[in-house]
């Protein structure tokens, strides 16, 4: 019994949820400040100035209109947190270790060779090739195109950040520690607090780097009323997390299977 | 420094290698004539029906005295470089020794094995972490702290990033009187099942 038809409650907050207005997909962009002052309805980075800005909020806690962690002036958390730069260790070591083998290989031959010795076959029947085939013969174009493509993905991982795993955290703490969270580490942490609300039979969450997708299975219990209380939750977990961009929340709760 | 040589190498690779292959296609597809450009004169692979390196370009300078040597050292340094590259892959440079100001002037060293253990078992310790592992990188006199954690099911993120910066590398900080002791950490997940409450 999914309810996916159901228009979705704009502005739907975890303190102003209403259960007369349900909506099955839950979007909720959520804080991630640890203390709500830091992130106060109408402060500078609020990006969304709309219903939430403007302080109206029933439940009064929580502000969920800011999307980004918004530190004290005197931390050092209020520069930006910048994306982890992977070391390309493995591509290095692959390119290293090819580059090593021929440049070994082609010193080999031609030392032998210069010390009066029969140069080996393939050397020979390399120059042959290289002399002889003509550039349209269909092994020359296949090569250049390969070695085009391969020159093309060495530049963009020379010039990508990589680590898609590790989402930066806001820095924070008296020095700034510069901390990533892995994306499967966030999943398992938000999946646990999904499953500690009640009438939870499974919960799956997946981390993007810019959404989290969570999707659970409620086996009693008004749909609705687990809809709000994994959306309050995860809503919460978020912003415990402690990311330095705060992901939008996407909840899909569906009715469980009968078991057999 | 590592990431920016091997990311600088990569790039000069790749640009060699797509260069390469760029103009080979251009040759092959015949691209002068179909899209009507023409490259300079001295452009090797001007046609189809050209080859990609002749007998008599091969050989072209063989009798000059100069050229075996020098393919042999370049042969010879391209090999070392990559020695050396791939070797530079295999470890990462810790500290072995931090130098601390003891205040008498003298100064003294701390082994950096031994911060790192310090720092991992404090890391341990503390709530929500289920290992850690830690590694000082960096020069004698500025060291930089390279930490992962592992989270136990009930850790906060939020709260074990900020108490490891505000209680253990801050001790750390104190008790080496480090000025700073600039830290990157990663938190990675300790796998474990869902427990259902209800």
């Amino acid at each position: 019994m999914s309810e996916d038809s159901r228009p979705a409650a704009e502005g739907d907050g975890p303190g102003a949820a209403d259960a007369s207005e349900p909506a099955p997909t839950v979007r909720l962009p959520s804080v991630a400040g640890p203390d709500p002052a830091d992130t106060a309805p109408g402060g500078p980075d609020e990006p969304s100035g709309g219903e939430r800005g403007s302080g109206g909020e029933p439940g009064g806690g929580e502000p969920s209109g800011a999307l980004r962690y918004a530190p004290a002036a005197d931390e050092p958390g209020s520069f930006r947190a910048k994306r982890f730069w992977s070391s390309r260790r493995v591509p290095a070591a692959i390119t290293a270790a090819i580059t090593f083998g021929l440049a070994g290989l082609f010193l080999y031959d031609v030392a032998s060779v210069r010390s009066g010795r029969e140069g080996m076959h393939w050397r020979r029947k390399l120059a042959d090739e290289l002399a002889t085939r003509h550039l349209d013969d269909v092994w020359v174009i296949l090569g250049a195109a390969v070695c085009a493509a391969l020159g093309l993905w060495l530049l963009v991982l020379a010039l990508t950040p990589g680590e898609r795993q590790v989402l930066p955290m806001a820095r924070r703490g008296p020095e700034g520690v510069r901390a990533g969270l892995d994306r499967h580490a966030a999943e398992l942490v938000l999946r646990d607090r999904a499953m500690e609300v009640s009438g939870i039979r499974w919960a799956r969450v997946v981390v993007g780097r810019r959404r989290v997708r969570a999707k659970v299975a409620s086996h009693f219990r008004d749909l609705d009323d687990v809809r709000r209380d994994v959306s309050a939750a995860l809503d919460d977990a978020v912003g415990q997390l402690g990311l330095a961009k705060a992901p939008s929340l996407r909840v899909h709760v569906q009715r469980a299977e009968k078991k057999a | 420094m590592r990431t920016t040589v091997n990311r600088v190498l990569l790039a000069l690779i790749g640009l060699v290698l797509l260069a390469l292959g760029v103009s080979v296609l251009i040759g092959s597809l015949d691209l002068q004539r179909h899209w009507g450009f023409t490259m300079p004169s001295s452009w090797p692979f001007s046609g189809p029906k050209d080859v990609l390196l002749s007998a008599h370009d091969r050989t072209r300078y063989r009798h000059d005295d100069w050229w075996w040597p020098v393919v042999i050292a370049a042969l010879g340094v391209l090999f070392v470089a990559a020695l050396w590259w791939l070797l530079a892959q295999a470890r990462t440079r810790r500290l072995r020794q931090v130098v601390v100001d003891s205040g008498d002037g003298q100064g003294a060293l701390l082994r950096g094995r031994a911060l790192e253990s310090v720092l991992t078992s404090e890391s341990e310790a503390y709530e929500g972490v289920g290992w850690a592992g830690a590694a000082l990188v960096g020069r004698r006199g500025v060291p930089r702290a390279r930490l992962v954690l592992g989270l136990a099911p009930h850790a906060t993120p939020a709260d074990v990033v900020t108490a490891l910066d505000s209680s253990v590398l801050e001790r750390a900080r104190t008790s080496a009187g480090f000025a700073a002791l600039p830290a990157e950490a990663r938190l990675r997940a300790v796998r474990h099942r869902a427990r259902r409450v209800t």
